[in-house]
């Protein structure tokens, strides 16, 4: 058995009615417990290959496999199955502005069965872990974005999943706030959880040293163990 | 599963799009009252096709002492009956056929008004008023044609009467009836089927953000869909019950109390036929509303 958590084989993705395609023969491999970050300008292909990963969309050529799951052969009943192993963070937080934060967390659970008992227990230990202690009665409206960002990583992580992915999640958010984030995605990651997190921001790959994956044209263009966001790094 | 959960997004579903889902209600209701009339016409219209079925004759009326019908000079004589009884023999058409006395005629005309008013020194008719008469059974109902032209001409017959044409008004009456509402039904259910995508639509876009969340944590399909179809089988049950509870009374107030105490001649429907048109829009009714709501949570809310 391999331990790819994440692997692409010279996958393609090109949409309807557009003559580049998205993605353009890319292999990657991502093993169980890496960091990696994929970078690259505006239309380079990280979201799409983020789209892949999660099964918004299939492939026009070449395999994904995620979770040991071939995404192209996989039913579509079997896609909120493979979506419970995949939490995911966005840049504008998507939090339900009319539940408080407790429930924001727990609507993770409840949606897909948990017990009441297990949703009572287990979302303060998340709300604790990103930091957000004794905030889980507050309305996501009171809180600050970087707290609000936090209130979406305990979301995607409460169901302790195998892949964190991340899009943009420092987007909205400034440098000492972004740090911040940066830690406590880290910390998820040194749980065990694969964190595959598509970015801009220099600041932030260039601290952490972690893979970088960069896409230039829906091509990969570089694939460093310890990189820095720009090539010269 | 959690049906708490289920239940209270039910509950707010229905309160959120309330005036939609009185709509649809309202119209499905309507559309259901419609055609389960239609269904009661058409098993009334059976019934009394059945019925008459069994007695279809032809009654050819002989000629009596001053008959309206200038074709008669007097009493049908013996002569012209033997005549009438041979083309009646003769027939391949006839099955059997009864003759009718003055006084036979007369005793049932007495029972079917009341004897007390052909009583006493003044009677409104006597038994020499009354014509006789030959009550010919058919061997099929529908093949009647020979037999009356061939009577028709004899001499000393006053008058045919098939049933069929005196019943006549009363089947175009139930056709028309039972089509009329059918097809009204028709209309009224396509404006139910497109309240109910609206419905579905605006409910959609509604929690367009919780669907998505819903999705990208792995909830299932059924579960995302699961409270807009019981909002679809709450408002179908509600104009199901409300058709069938209007049906009820058209039976009981319409029907039971009325036609049929005062038009006995004729079975009237009844509990049975009831039971048939509530079993068909308790099927049709909730089926009609999933239906579109399975395909629209389908193209909405796929994950």
């Amino acid at each position: 058995m391999s331990t790819h958590v994440i692997r692409f084989e010279k996958v393609s993705k090109a949409y309807p009615g557009t003559a580049k395609p998205a993605l353009d023969q890319v292999s990657i491999d991502i093993e169980k417990g890496e960091f990696v970050f994929l970078v690259g300008q505006s239309g380079s292909g990280k979201s799409t290959a983020l789209r892949l990963v999660l099964r918004e969309t299939r492939s026009t050529g070449g395999r994904v496999h995620v979770a040991g799951k071939d995404l192209n052969r996989l039913a579509g009943w079997k896609v909120p199955r493979l979506r419970r192993q995949i939490g995911t963070v966005f840049q504008d937080f998507r939090l339900l502005p009319n539940k408080t934060v407790s429930e924001n967390v727990a609507f993770a659970l409840q949606v897909i069965g948990k017990s009441r008992a297990e949703i009572k227990k287990v979302v303060p230990q998340t709300l604790e872990l990103v930091g957000l202690d004794g905030k889980g009665e507050r309305m996501p409206h009171e809180l600050s974005g970087g707290e609000q960002q936090r209130v979406a990583i305990a979301r995607a992580f409460v169901n302790r999943p195998m892949i964190l992915i991340a899009d943009e999640p420092t987007g909205n958010l400034d440098p000492t706030t972004s740090a911040g984030i940066m830690k406590l995605l880290d910390r998820i990651n040194r749980t065990g959880t694969t964190v595959l997190m598509a970015t801009h921001d220099v600041h932030v790959v260039d601290q952490l040293r972690k893979r970088v994956i960069e896409l230039d044209h829906g091509r990969v263009v570089r694939d460093d163990a310890q990189g820095a966001y720009g090539a010269a790094g | 599963m959690q049906f708490r959960y289920v239940f209270s997004e039910l509950r707010s579903g229905l309160r959120r799009n309330l005036s939609m889902h009185i709509a649809v209600v309202l119209t499905l209701f309507v559309s259901m009252t419609l055609l389960g009339l239609g269904v009661l016409m058409k098993q009334q219209s059976d019934i009394a096709t059945r019925f008459l079925g069994d007695q279809l004759q032809v009654t050819v009326y002989l000629c009596r002492d001053g008959d309206t019908n200038p074709a008669c000079a007097a009493r049908a004589t013996d002569e012209q009956k033997q005549r009438v009884v041979e083309a009646m023999e003769g027939n391949p058409e006839v099955a059997s056929y009864t003759f009718e006395s003055q006084e036979e005629a007369f005793e049932k005309v007495k029972e079917l008004y009341g004897a007390d008013q052909f009583d006493g020194d003044n009677p409104a008719l006597t038994a020499a008023d009354m014509p006789e008469s030959y009550w010919i059974t058919l061997k099929d109902p529908k093949e009647f044609q020979g037999i009356e032209s061939e009577v028709q001409g004899l001499d000393g017959v006053s008058q045919i009467r098939d049933v069929h044409e005196t019943l006549k008004p009363i089947y175009e009456w139930l056709d028309a009836l039972k089509y009329g509402s059918w097809g009204i039904a028709v209309f009224l259910l396509v404006a139910a089927l497109l309240l109910v995508a609206n419905t579905i639509r605006l409910a959609a876009f509604a929690r367009r953000k919780e669907i998505a969340i819903m999705r990208l944590v792995g909830a299932s399909t059924l579960y995302i869909a699961l409270p807009f179809l019981m909002e679809a089988v709450v408002t179908a049950v509600i104009g199901v019950a409300l058709a069938g509870g209007t049906l009820g009374a058209f039976m009981w107030f319409g029907v039971h109390e009325r036609i049929a105490d005062s038009v006995k001649f004729m079975p009237w429907i009844g509990a049975q036929e009831y039971t048939t048109a509530l079993v068909v829009i308790a099927i049709l009714g909730p089926a009609l509303t999933l239906l579109p709501t399975l395909l629209l949570t389908r193209k909405y809310l796929k994950v």
